[in-house]
């Protein structure tokens, strides 16, 4: 994640992952409302669930474009990501045909995981056992393969660096899942058009939410690090970041606000993206075992424990999974799939909107109060300088569909409809973010780099206090709040 | 991290012994007092006029 998006020599920057992010996001999104014209223009994109016979395993998203052997409809949804994801990698100034390479691998290794986490025996629920005729599963859901994709990225970035650096350029998670989160806007947009009421409610609370994990969060893992760990403030401000808020991008952002040397939030980075693995694979099933009866508790408490936001949103989608198909077997509710996942987004999105205003926060205080240089002043165009422009794209969507669904009812179905297609190429970015996310965690460069200081800070805080506080603050704000219930 | 860039632990033995400014103590005590006051704020905000 630490790649740059300028070719060195001082050669003018390319564009951004986030500017890119939005602009690929859009474009799927907007290339799928032509629906509304009558052409089917995404009915070839392939999809895949669960299955017992891997020859039934893909099968084009739209039924009136069966006719090809479905390989030919993999083939097709491959070529649109690569042509479109290659122009985007000319705009960022990278290498296109390295990335064109790497991103073959990425692509194809993402999709066998996806498949393979299919099988019935792996993902089916309780309740599809006789449908699939088998006796048992692991009950994982379909959502198994985004777990396989994880480990094998660990394998391949653990144990073959050689074969993660041949793909590097495209290894981009946050690419990935910040396009995914523009088309997801979309996606939750028509969830909530029909839930007006619920959806105004969750994005409230998520707002509240994040307000005080900002304010409570930070200020207590900035004290622990600077009282008792006796780190400097060039350390403690990423850290404190990084751990508490969003992983990645804050420590970045709020590195840069107090001006400490590039090297420190990104040594502080590494560890983020490390234990947001290990909260990945750790905090969606104590969410099905513990909350299954209050699943929105559940999605906001993914959006405010996980950092990173492939990590966060990728728990909330296996969270949501999971606790869907608990809540069936258990108490035979079935809920509504999208509003666990949208109550995470929503707590995610919302986070990464007050980073910016954090920074300049902190760029104000570090300024006048602690290093003040003559002159100088924080302007509120840092905030916008920070901000993360592929969340207006999720703005965009989200607004345009509870427009569209508000003032022309009519057209709900085929937004819909749009909207399903679309979602296509969200689940497709979904995978490939777990799968690159397991490339770019090595624990062993990190173990051999010796975190140990630094890593028992972050583990004492985030397992001590950020991931029960999440809990109580996310219990606070959405226990007895239910996604509708089908049916 | 190649050979050439500086590693976690060399930088952290590196690292100066800064103790906690005032204005360090303030910005702690009055994010947590504003965060501790809000929720109750917040809290009955949302179950009052956003309820489900």
């Amino acid at each position: 994640m630490a790649h740059s998006d300028s070719k060195p020599g001082g050669a003018r920057p390319g564009l951004s992952e986030d500017w890119l992010a939005l602009i690929i996001g859009m474009f799927i999104f907007l290339l799928s409302l032509l629906q509304f014209t009558g052409i089917d223009i995404f009915g070839w994109a392939i999809t895949t669930g669960i299955w017992t016979d891997i020859t039934t395993a893909l099968k084009p998203v739209s039924a009136s474009c069966a006719g090809l052997p479905n390989i030919i409809y993999l083939m097709f949804t491959f070529l649109f990501l690569l042509i479109i994801l290659s122009i985007g990698a000319a705009l960022m100034r990278l290498n296109v045909r390295r990335f064109a390479l790497g991103f073959t691998a990425v692509f194809f290794i993402s999709y066998i995981c996806w498949i393979l986490g299919g099988c019935a025996y792996i993902a089916a629920t309780p309740n599809q056992l006789d449908k699939f005729g088998i006796s048992w599963s692991l009950n994982l859901t379909s959502e198994a393969g985004y777990i396989i994709a994880l480990l094998v990225g660990l394998v391949i970035g653990n144990f073959f660096p050689g074969v993660g650096r041949r793909i590097e350029e495209a290894i981009r998670p946050e690419l990935y899942i910040k396009s995914a989160i523009v088309i997801l806007g979309g996606f939750l947009g028509i969830t909530a058009a029909e839930q007006l009421g619920l959806a105004t409610s969750v994005m409230f609370r998520g707002l509240c939410a994040i307000v005080e994990a900002y304010l409570i969060y930070w200020a207590l893992v900035y004290f622990i690090a600077r009282k008792y760990f006796k780190f400097s403030r060039e350390w403690s401000v990423p850290l404190a970041s990084g751990i508490s808020i969003c992983g990645v991008s804050a420590a970045i952002a709020t590195g840069s606000a107090i001006k400490a040397r590039p090297i420190v939030p990104i040594m502080v980075s590494s560890l983020v993206v490390i234990f947001a693995v290990v909260e990945l694979v750790l905090l969606p099933f104590i969410a099905q075992n513990f909350l299954y009866h209050e699943p929105m508790v559940a999605g906001a408490w993914m959006g405010l424990a996980v950092k990173t936001d492939g990590a966060a949103v990728a728990s909330g989608a296996i969270a949501e999974s999971l606790i869907l198909a608990k809540a069936l077997a258990k108490d035979g509710i079935q809920y509504q799939p999208g509003w666990i996942m949208a109550t995470t987004t929503t707590v995610k999105v919302f986070i990464d909107v007050f980073i910016a205003v954090w920074a300049f926060i902190l760029a104000w205080i570090w300024s006048v109060k602690i290093h003040p240089t003559a002159g100088e002043k924080v302007g509120a165009s840092q905030i916008w300088q920070r901000f993360p422009k592929f969340i207006l794209g999720y703005m965009a969507t989200f607004v345009i569909v509870i427009l569209l669904a508000v003032f022309h009812n009519d057209l709900v179905p085929m937004t819909k409809k749009a909207m399903g297609q679309a979602n296509v190429f969200r689940g497709i970015f979904f995978v490939m973010t777990f799968f690159t996310i397991g490339v770019v965690s090595n624990f062993r460069k990190l173990w051999e780099e010796g975190i140990g200081k630094l890593a028992l800070v972050y583990v004492i805080c985030l397992f001590g206090f950020i991931i029960w506080i999440g809990l109580v603050i996310s219990w606070l704000f959405f226990h007895g709040v239910k996604p509708p219930i089908v049916g | 991290m190649d050979q050439s860039q500086p590693k976690i632990t060399e930088e952290l033995e590196k690292m100066a012994h800064e103790p906690l400014l005032p204005i360090e103590k303030k910005l702690i005590s009055w994010s947590i007092i504003l965060g501790i006051a809000l929720i109750i704020i917040l809290v009955w905000v949302s179950h009052t006029f956003f309820e489900v």
